[in-house]
Order: C-alpha cells, then sequence, then structure tokens
C-alpha cells in the first residue's frame, strides 16, 4: 500500500457551522485501491467529511487534494472532479422522474457525451452486476429499499469513478435488505475499487477496511487496521462507542 | 428525511374539477351544461340577437387566445428567471427578483396596462426614427403593449409559482446530481425542474384561466377580444343585456373547458409515481 499514490489527501481540514466544529483538524491520506471505513458516534462528521471530499460540503480551513489538484482552487474544475467521485448516500436520491436505466445512462451521456447505445450497454451490465437488470425499465418508485441503494451504486459507478463515497448507504433500509446491499460493495472491494465508507456496519467493516477511521465531535481520534480497531483499541471514546454498537 | 411541506398559493383560477373532489366536479358538469344549454336555448328561441351576437364573437375569441397565449409565454419565462432569482445566493440577482415581484404585486393589472400603453407609449412617441426598435416602439400596436403588460405583470405571480415549485424538490436530488459531476445550470434543467413541473403545472394552468378572465382587461386599449367585440355590438345595436349575457357565456364555458384540460395534464404529470 505504501507504494500505491495518494488518490485523496486531506490536510488539516475544518469545518465549522456557527461555532460548532463539524471538522476539526482532520488529516488523511487515501489510496488508490484502499478501502477506508469511517465511523463514530452520530453528529460526529462522518458525513461532513466525506461530503467535503466532493466539495458538498466547503471546508474553512485546511485542503483537500484529489488526484493531486486541490479542489478549492480557484481555477479547479469540481464538476470534472466530481465525475471520478461516486457518491452513494444514504436515501439514495434516485431520479424518480427517470426509469433506472435512465438514472444510470443520463450523466454518461450528458457529461461525458457517451452515445446513447453504448451508455445503455455499460449500464445493462451494470445493473447485471449489482443484480437487478429485471428492472431496467421501471421507476424508482417501483423499488423496494435495497433495490434502490444498488441502483445508486450503479448510478454512481456509471461514470466509471477513480473512487466511491459511502455515506451510510445501509443505514435507511430494513433489515433483510442490508445483506444484498453490502454484498454488492464487497464485490466492489474486491474488484480493488477505492472506497470511503461510513457506516455501522461492523461486520462489513472487519471484512473489507484496510483502515478504520474513529471519528467523535469533528476529530479523527484513531486510525488502524480492523485487527487494531477490534482487538486493542486505545482511545477511551472509542471504547466505549465500541462497547455500546458491538 | 425532513418533511417538506409544500403550499402553493393559487390565485383566482376557474376552479379545477377532481374526481375526488365530487362537490366540484358536479359543480364543473352542472355549469358546463348549463352554459351550453343556455346558449342554445336563447340562440333557437331568440336568433335576433342572440345568434347574431355570437356569430360576431369568434374574432374576439381568437384575439382573447392570441393575448393570452403570447402573455402566458412571455410570463412563463420571466417567472423561470424570476424563480431562479428569488433563490439564487447571488444577493443582487436575489434583490432585483424580489423587487420586480414586488413592484409588479402592488400595483394593479389595469394600472400596468395604462403604464405600458399610455405612459410610455407618450415617451417613446418622442424617440427619433433613428433605428428599427424606435420605430417599432413608436408606434407599438396596442395588443404589443397589451402582451407586454400582462406577461411582466403575471411573470411576477409565476415567479413565485416557479420558486415554490423548484423548492418542492427535495436538496437530495440537486446532490445526487452534482456529485455526478452535473453543475448548477444542468441539475435545475435536467433533474429539479422535470420534477419541479409537477407542482409547478396545476398553479400555471390556473394562471392561464386567470390571465385569459383578465384578458378582458385589454379591451380598453382597444385590442379587439371577446369583450371588445361585445361592446361594438353593443353600441350599434344597443343590445346591452343581450350582448352582455352571451359574452359573459362565452368566457364561462371557455375557462370551464380549459380547466378540464389543465386538470387531465395534471393528471398525466404524475405517471412516474403510479406503482
Ligand atoms: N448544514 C448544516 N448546518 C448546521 N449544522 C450542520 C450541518 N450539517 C451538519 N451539521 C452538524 O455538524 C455536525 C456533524 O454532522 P455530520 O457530519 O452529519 O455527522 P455524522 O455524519 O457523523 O452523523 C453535527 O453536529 C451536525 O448537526
Ligand atoms: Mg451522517
Amino acid at each position: 500500500m505504501s507504494a500505491a499514490e495518494k488518490i485523496i489527501s486531506i490536510h488539516n481540514a475544518s469545518k465549522f457551522f456557527g461555532s460548532l466544529k463539524a471538522l476539526y483538524n482532520v488529516s488523511l491520506d487515501i489510496h488508490t485501491g484502499e478501502k477506508v471505513v469511517i465511523i463514530g458516534p452520530s453528529g460526529s462528521g462522518k458525513s461532513t467529511l466525506l461530503r467535503s471530499i466532493n466539495r458538498l460540503e466547503t471546508i474553512d480551513q485546511g485542503t483537500i487534494t484529489v488526484d493531486g489538484k486541490n479542489i478549492d482552487a480557484p481555477g479547479s474544475d469540481i464538476n470534472a472532479l466530481r465525475m471520478e467521485m461516486g457518491m452513494v448516500f444514504q436515501s439514495f436520491n434516485l431520479f424518480p422522474h427517470k426509469t433506472v436505466l435512465e438514472n444510470l445512462t443520463m450523466a454518461p451521456i450528458k457529461l461525458k457525451k457517451i452515445p446513447r447505445g453504448q451508455a445503455e450497454e455499460q449500464a445493462m451490465a451494470l445493473l447485471k452486476k449489482v443484480g437487478i437488470e429485471e428492472k431496467s425499465g421501471v421507476y424508482p418508485v417501483q423499488l423496494s429499499g435495497g433495490q434502490k441503494q444498488r441502483v445508486a451504486i450503479a448510478r454512481a459507478l456509471a461514470m466509471s469513478p477513480k473512487i466511491m463515497l459511502f455515506d451510510e448507504p445501509t443505514s435507511a433500509l430494513d433489515p433483510e435488505m442490508i445483506g444484498e446491499v453490502l454484498d454488492v460493495m464487497v464485490t466492489l472491494a474486491k474488484e480493488g475499487m477505492t472506497m470511503a465508507v461510513v457506516t455501522h456496519e461492523m461486520g462489513f467493516a472487519r471484512e473489507v477496511a484496510d483502515r478504520i477511521v474513529f471519528m467523535d465531535q469533528g476529530e479523527i481520534l484513531e486510525i488502524g487496521t480492523p485487527e487494531h480497531f477490534f482487538e486493542r483499541p486505545e482511545h477511551p471514546r472509542l471504547k466505549k462507542f465500541l462497547s455500546q454498537i458491538l | 428525511m425532513a418533511e417538506k411541506h409544500v403550499v402553493i398559493d393559487v390565485g383566482d383560477g376557474a376552479a379545477l374539477p377532481r374526481k375526488r373532489d365530487r362537490g366540484l366536479f358536479n359543480a364543473w358538469w352542472i355549469a358546463l351544461i348549463g352554459a351550453l344549454s343556455i346558449i342554445t336555448y336563447l340562440c333557437i328561441t331568440r336568433p335576433d340577437p342572440y345568434w347574431r351576437v355570437l356569430k360576431f364573437l369568434p374574432d374576439g375569441i381568437l384575439v382573447t387566445f392570441q393575448v393570452t397565449i403570447l402573455s402566458i409565454l412571455l410570463a412563463l419565462v420571466l417567472g423561470l428567471f424570476t424563480g431562479l432569482g428569488r433563490i439564487s445566493k447571488n444577493r443582487v440577482i436575489n434583490l432585483i427578483a424580489s423587487t420586480y415581484v414586488e413592484v409588479v404585486r402592488g400595483i394593479p393589472l389595469l394600472v400596468q396596462l395604462f403604464y405600458i400603453y399610455f405612459a410610455l407609449g407618450q415617451v417613446f412617441a418622442n424617440l427619433p426614427d433613428s433605428n428599427a426598435l424606435f420605430i417599432f416602439l413608436k408606434n407599438m400596436p396596442p395588443l404589443v403593449a397589451a402582451v407586454i403588460a400582462m406577461g411582466i405583470c403575471y411573470g411576477a405571480y409565476m415567479g413565485e409559482v416557479f420558486r415554490a415549485g423548484i423548492e418542492s424538490i427535495d436538496h437530495g436530488q440537486t446532490e445526487a446530481a452534482r456529485s455526478l459531476g452535473f453543475s448548477r445550470t444542468q441539475t435545475m434543467f435536467y433533474v429539479i425542474l422535470p420534477q419541479a413541473w409537477r407542482t409547478i403545472l396545476p398553479p400555471v394552468g390556473n394562471e392561464f384561466i386567470a390571465l385569459l378572465k383578465d384578458s378582458s382587461l385589454v379591451s380598453i386599449l382597444a385590442v379587439s377580444d371577446i369583450l371588445r367585440r361585445g361592446r361594438e355590438f353593443a353600441s350599434v345595436t344597443f343590445n346591452y343585456f343581450e350582448t352582455y349575457t352571451m359574452v359573459a357565456l362565452v368566457y364561462l364555458v371557455i375557462t370551464l373547458l380549459l380547466s378540464k384540460v389543465v386538470s387531465t395534464m395534471e393528471e398525466r404529470l404524475n405517471y412516474y409515481e403510479r406503482r
């Protein structure tokens, strides 16, 4: 891993909402092919960190570079940078006025100028990969939560991103649907995708993460391998958090 | 997810008949069949003057539609920009849009019509003949003045309709689109507006009907709409009662039919919500 290039580099990032420190002096590098799982209590800044990486939130201090480019630099093309990062939200956010297939083809056709036929072929391949090809013609309202999230993952993948950001992708799902989404994510991880995942699924973290990041009150308190995290956690607040969640 | 509570203030458009609202739905049929029956009865029993009035009106109906459609198109364009301006984070743009809405809403439509046609007309009359625009303005046809005035007036109301429609769409939609790499503008046109239409269209339909009724005001500028044609007829024949009875019935039938069209379109727009 040490030889791999840093695809994301966060340096001393801080973000304030009024007097609230949503992020405080956060530094984190993510290397190509690496899977980083971010855990922490609710309100600890996990979403803010993930959203700052593709500038859905702008940080107040510090720098974030993606693929060597500072995302806040005056001349940076944030839309082009975002095309390299897929984002999956807790609430799916599929486009309800588009069919499943159109949800996947819209961005490649409009933004990458990929011919419709080719975009649809790629989209069908992705739908097959997430196990939902038979639903290509329906509108999102007709899907279950688990199906929606799998479509959302496929939609992000349709732009062939270099990294995938997941913000609690299974938190809005009924328990019986969590597995089907995690399976897709595990497959993706095995294929070598670079991933940053905010989740409370400790089984997933243990199985997939190269490193786990523990956040609390806007700060990163501990970073380590799954083995380190679950066998010998150090920070008292991490110990407390793990005792509550496991 | 935060619950969205959207209220779009509906103006004085005709009542939209909906099947679930039995009262209005039935009232719609009663009004339509009643109006058509009365028109038929009057034209058969007293063809002079009723049938003669009715034959005199179609030119006016055409003009009324012309004014209404051109005005609504202008209002839609102005409304879109105003709505976007009202939600803009750019303070100057926001202030311009908001001021436009406040000013226009505070001045009666009839006064705006007079202002554009007579007041500005007087200013334009003194322009030199130096270019095509000036020459056009000097000789501005009343219909153009009417369309501009009504478009500007309804554009302000439409701005609020667009704003409410755009704001009714969950912010997650914007975030999903932006995270894929869509620009602000692309997000608006590919993702937000196509969904906002469902919220926007019903009030737009109502505004269209309200505008059609308000367009009778332009008869004052010597635009030969339905009302103006009626006035012309009455001033020659002195059949005021019969003429204006017919004029009123014609307006009623038109607005009733239009309200049906609007509600049908509205139902069609919900296609993707059907399970
Ligand atoms: N747009 C916002 N405005 C104000 N406060 C916010 C906003 N977004 C997040 N916060 C606050 O920032 C803190 C971190 O939020 P978040 O990153 O969503 O935490 P997490 O994802 O770990 O639950 C929380 O206290 C939250 O209330
Ligand atoms: Mg969160």
